[in-house]
């Protein structure tokens, strides 16, 4: 072997080697990985609609049509639909937009008046609500009517001079734009018990995901929205803001540097509704909180804080994912547990047999109605055969909803006719009394519960002769007398909802009718207004009740062939499971 | 200040001449080794020729992995576009140009796996609709799609699609554009881009680039380490054989190499040892055989001197009695038997003196002496035949004692030889004596003005039998063994006898001799050339005796 060769077969051989391995493996160990927490994240990918700079040839009515649809795209702060404005309009509606929401998009504008330099630009369209700079949204169903002033500028090009309505830096948009451009994002405040968060829903235009930390930090420092003010607070001293203007992210870790007022407030509070408001963007899985620049940790926390800790704040209770019984009336007329789907008595006796019963938070007492919903009763203790006693009784023709317990201890009910309710709530150890504001005063409704978090209500409320379901939160006016009030409406796919129940924070578990359903159906419905999603597939007879608890099976009580059954699903948390019924029971109910 | 700069000046011509030394000092080095040295030869060609091979295949092999990972990339995108535009078509099959909701909800659709996930971009345009163009998912910027792509597809028939590669540009402060590619495709109304970013196999290309380098420049160490280690298993045999053949040529014939093995070099070796056995052999069987001769030459001439002796008593009788022959061609027959019978002896006499010689039996009877006297009586002795051919001798003798150990016997020999031959060839010309000394050596250098030397002659006149010119008459009675017998007693005294001569100019003999037997000589106290003979150019170079 010579010195030329040999160096030649060491290179083929390492040649041989290297191709050798440069193979797709076809065998070997099962690689598995976490399940990807599928909650609709804010930062999903998004649609951006692009708009086109003004033609020099168009008219007056092309010009308003371009500056509608341009507006839709916040790219570079509206930089191409300043571009049909006139010189000297100063028009910037920025990141927190006050919004017209129109139903679709306009019908084709109309000039009313073209004289010389000059034209007036009619538009018609059904608004449907608005959205205030804070993001809150009003649904105001009303027809809009506006008019836009153009002029020519010196190059013979029509420019908008004057828009409709006084608000000069308002957005007109439709229903679809709002949808894509817009976020709905909770931001998280505390409740009155000053531990448990509640969240609050906003609309944020989503102008780019790398700023949506900031604008999420902005909006929270910012505080509650007028549908919540007043009913939480915020643990940031006022007057707080970001320092250097930007929420810094590195990797997986943000920094969120607030201003020197911030030492006014709790670390811990403050540190509890960033994380949970944090913890809505999937690329941040860590933060830590900076104050003038210095880090400061939470007690007995390191600085580098993850996005889930503070469970302990948790909207809905601190211990949401522990086990609980199921309360259910059994056929044989008494409240039991369910256990392994068989009802094990635990009330008997008269309490045992009340209708739509619901045990306390603590398990300290049971409320339920009569038969015929006339009167509310409560039970203590949740054993052996209690007496009943009534608290209220309704008017003649009215009706109590079910019962719902506030984490407190304080039961609520409200009592309805056909256009007439009032709510009832009644404190441990008292007598019951009439909130003095109540919004829904004018209207039927049909269901009436308490988020966990002790501030948000969901009811149904039967409202141009539909049963929708609406939100609204209980606050405190100046004057310390309650109100609850500002009710919106969640989501319009539904056509009719019979009951209702908080699944978790952010989802309610809702039994009615969507478009083409001939019959009641569960269905879970987000709160941030998103769609709703069928829960189960198989026959459920005619479901009455619903019941549901964070973590918990999604109960129904239902008649099927003339027999009351408390169905369940197959297997819990795969919403496509089907429905199977094996209790002889009715009227469901989880007491957390 | 321009002293100051003229001082930077000089110190930065100063200091780069150093670093110009040093290299050209460490090139010159280096050249040197490199010329020397097989091996190092051997690796730097190695080296440079792997570098280049490996050079060629890592880009060739980058190319097949660039062109591979492009062509499922593209392949990818072109089943994800006809995927979208079947899509669009199901959707928006029939659609007029203000169903604009539509649109909207099929972006909604097609944008499911784009984003984060960093798939693709999607970005759908409605041409027909004049007041906004289209939408893009995320934040790509519709300039990302490069305005050829855009003409490429308007021309282009209905249901072509089309690729190209171009920058993505987005939204948003700080995110840089990145590399993307990009296909489009048309059906009805509308043209539907997917916007492929390629960092993911730019990344992928970086590490496997970095990985290649990585291991070509392993490789090219390696193969440099194995033509090393290769050269040094050849280059060390040969230098041993190179070795064995420098003593081998200083004389030390049992010198032999070892055998290792049964390859090429162990063969070397074995051819090596033969050719030494052998040559061993061949000289020691010349040396013997010339022993053999010199024995012969010896012993024929002790073995002649009986008979001479008688002979020469014979001849000598009749020559005395030469006068009483009747026949005067008898008397002259008796002078020629005479003189030839003298001629014969003195040629006997340098025979058994040169074999003496030649036996390495020739020992030195040394006395201090002062050179001056020997060169004086030499001079003396030939004065009358001098004078007979015409020729005057000149001597040039220094004014102190020229000191030497020196056998007076084999110097008067050497003296005489060189004077008699002087007279010789001396064609009646002065003939100059000189003789000097210093420190450690005495030199007498004999001039004469004859014909001289031919080149090469001044070697060949110390061989045995040699005659300038064999056609001459020989008026003296040389044997031709004079100048051979002169320089082995030269050699005996550890000195030299040198001659030159040049055509027409005469020439000269000068005998060197250290001033202390058996010390060694470093020089002459005389030139060799004499002053003004000729050019300054010796015909030949000094030849040193030991040679």
């Amino acid at each position: 072997m010579n010195g030329r060769t040999r160096p030649a077969l060491a290179l083929a051989a390492i040649i041989t080697v290297l191709t050798g391995c440069a193979n797709v493996p076809s065998g070997g160990r099962v690689v598995t990985g976490k399940p990807a927490e599928r909650a609709e994240r804010v930062d999903d990918p998004y649609v951006r609609l692009i708009p086109v700079k003004p033609r020099p040839e168009w008219g007056p009515d092309q010009i308003v049509t371009g500056f509608l649809a341009a507006s839709a795209s916040f790219d570079d702060d509206h930089r191409v639909a300043r571009e049909y404005l006139g010189r000297q309009k100063d028009w910037r509606p920025g990141l927190r937009p006050s919004v017209t929401v129109l139903q679709s998009r306009l019908a084709p504008p109309q000039v009313v008046k073209t004289s010389g330099g000059q034209a007036t630009v009619r538009i018609i369209g059904d608004q449907i609500g608005t959205i205030s700079t804070d993001g809150q949204y009003t649904a105001a169903a009303k027809p809009y009517d506006g008019t836009f002033q153009l002029a020519r500028t010196p190059q013979g090009l029509w420019r908008i001079t004057d828009l409709p309505g006084e608000d000069d830096s308002g957005l007109l948009l439709s229903k679809d734009d709002v949808e894509r451009a817009m976020r709905t994002v909770n931001l998280y405040f505390f409740g009155p018990d000053r531990r448990t968060l509640v969240p609050n829903g906003i609309f944020l235009p989503v102008v780019n995901r790398q700023t949506l930390p900031t604008q999420l930090v902005h909006a929270l420092l910012a505080g509650p929205t007028s549908w919540l003010n007043g009913a939480v607070e915020s643990a940031f001293p006022s007057g707080t803001r970001l320092r250097n203007g930007a929420v810094t992210i590195d990797k997986d870790v943000a920094t969120v540097d607030l201003t020197g007022q911030a030492r006014g407030g709790s670390v811990e509070r403050m540190s509890a509704q960033l994380s949970w408001t944090l913890r809505q963007l999937s690329e941040i899985k860590q933060w830590r909180l900076r104050i003038d620049g210095e880090t400061v940790a939470p007690e007995g926390m390191d600085a580098v804080q993850p996005v889930n800790a503070w469970a302990g704040n948790a909207p809905d209770g601190p211990d949401p994912q522990i086990h609980q019984d199921a309360y259910v009336v059994g056929t044989a007329g008494f409240l039991g547990t369910l256990e392994n789907s068989r009802a094990q008595p635990v009330v008997n006796g008269a309490a045992g047999r009340l209708s739509r019963p619901a045990v306390a938070p603590d398990y300290q007492e049971l409320a339920g109605l009569s038969a015929n919903g006339g009167q509310v009763l409560v039970a203590a203790p949740v054993t052996g055969t209690p007496a009943a006693r009534a608290i209220l009784t309704a008017h003649a023709g009215a009706r109590f909803t079910a019962p719902s317990w506030s984490r407190d201890g304080t039961l609520w009910v409200v009592e309805s006719k056909a256009d007439e309710s009032w709510l009832w709530l009644r404190q441990r150890g008292k007598a019951p009394v009439r909130a003095a504001h109540w919004g829904l005063g004018g209207r039927e409704v049909l269901a009436f519960r308490v988020a966990r978090d002790g501030v948000r209500v969901a009811v149904i409320v039967r409202m141009e002769g539909r049963a929708q379901v609406q939100i609204g939160r209980i606050a405190h006016a100046q004057d310390g007398s309650l109100d609850v009030g500002s009710f919106l409406p969640v989501n319009s796919e539904l056509q009719d909802a019979i009951d209702l129940a908080w699944r978790d924070y952010g989802t309610l578990a809702v039994l009615g009718r969507a478009r083409r359903d001939s019959q009641s159906l569960p269905y879970l419905m987000p709160v941030s207004g998103s769609g709703i999603m069928s829960l189960g597939v198989g026959a459920l007879g005619e479901p009455r009740t619903i019941a549901a608890a964070p973590g918990a099976p999604v109960l129904i009580g239902t008649r099927l062939s003339g027999r009351d059954q408390v169905c369940r699903q197959r297997q819990a948390g795969n919403s496509f499971s089907e429905w199977i019924c094996p209790t002889p029971a009715r009227d469901p109910g989880y007491p957390r | 200040m321009n002293a100051r700069v003229d001082r930077a000046r000089r110190l930065a011509r100063r200091g780069l001449g150093a670093v110009r030394r040093v290299v050209r000092r460490a090139s010159g080095r280096g050249y040197t080794r490199w010329r020397r040295s097989i091996q190092l030869r051997v690796v730097t060609s190695t080296l440079f020729i792997s570098a280049i091979v490996v050079a060629i295949l890592g880009v060739f092999l980058m190319q097949q992995v660039s062109s591979a990972l492009m062509d499922g990339k593209v392949k990818a995108a072109r089943l994800q576009l006809d995927e979208g535009l079947a899509q669009v078509q199901r959707d928006l099959g029939n659609t007029t140009s203000e169903d604009g909701v539509r649109l909207s909800n099929t972006v909604d659709r097609l944008k499911a796996r784009s984003g984060p996930s960093g798939l693709y971009e999607v970005y759908i345009r409605d041409t027909t609709e004049p007041y906004f163009d289209g939408y893009a998912t995320n934040e790509l910027r519709e300039e990302s799609v490069p305005r050829r792509l855009r003409d490429e597809l308007r021309q282009a028939p209905a249901g072509s699609r089309a690729y190209t590669y171009g920058k993505l540009s987005y939204i948003g402060p700080d995110r840089p554009s990145e590399r993307g590619l990009i296909v489009g495709g048309r059906t009805g109304q509308f043209e539907l881009y997917y916007l492929f970013p390629l960092d993911q196999e730019q990344r992928t290309l970086t590490n496997v680039g970095r990985s290649l380098a990585g291991v070509g420049v392993v490789l090219v160490l390696l193969l440099a380490a194995i033509a090393s280690l290769v050269t040094r298993q050849v280059v060390i045999p040969v230098r041993l054989a190179a070795q064995g053949a420098q003593r081998l040529a200083a004389g030390r014939l049992e010198e032999r190499m070892r055998v290792r093995g049964e390859d090429d070099l162990a063969r070397l070796a074995r051819s090596f040892n033969d050719m030494a056995a052998n040559l061993q052999d061949k000289i020691g069987e010349l040396e013997d055989l010339s022993q053999v001769q010199r024995q012969f030459v010896s012993d024929v001439s002790h073995e002649l001197r009986t008979p001479l002796t008688t002979i020469r008593i014979a001849a000598d009788m009749l020559y005395e009695s030469r006068d009483t022959f009747h026949d005067p061609a008898v008397g002259r027959s008796a002078e020629l038997l005479q003189s030839q019978l003298e001629r014969f002896e003195s040629l006997l006499a340098d025979l058994l003196e040169i074999s003496r010689h030649d036996a390495g039996a020739a020992t030195l009877d040394a006395e201090s002496l002062d050179m001056r006297d020997l060169v004086l009586r030499a001079v003396g002795d030939i004065q009358e035949l001098a004078e007979r051919k015409g020729s005057k001798v000149v001597l040039q003798l220094p004014g102190e004692p020229c000191m030497a150990e020196v056998d007076r016997r084999r110097v008067e020999r050497i003296m005489r030889n060189l004077l008699v031959n002087a007279v010789e060839h001396g064609e009646g010309e002065d003939i100059v004596v000189s003789v000097a000394a210093d420190r450690d050596a005495v030199a007498v250098a004999v001039r004469d003005h004859g014909v001289g030397l031919k080149p090469g002659e001044g070697q060949m006149v110390f061989d045995r039998f040699w005659r300038a010119d064999p056609a001459r008459a020989r008026t003296t009675g040389g044997t031709g063994l004079g100048l051979s017998i002169s320089r082995e007693d030269a050699q005996l005294h550890g000195g030299w006898l040198q001659a030159w001569g040049e055509p027409g100019s005469g020439s000269q003999f000068r005998l060197s001799l250290p001033r202390v037997g058996g010390a060694e000589l470093r020089g002459s106290p005389l030139p060799l050339v004499p002053p003004g003979a000729g050019d300054a150019r010796p015909l030949f170079a000094e030849l040193e005796a030991g040679e």
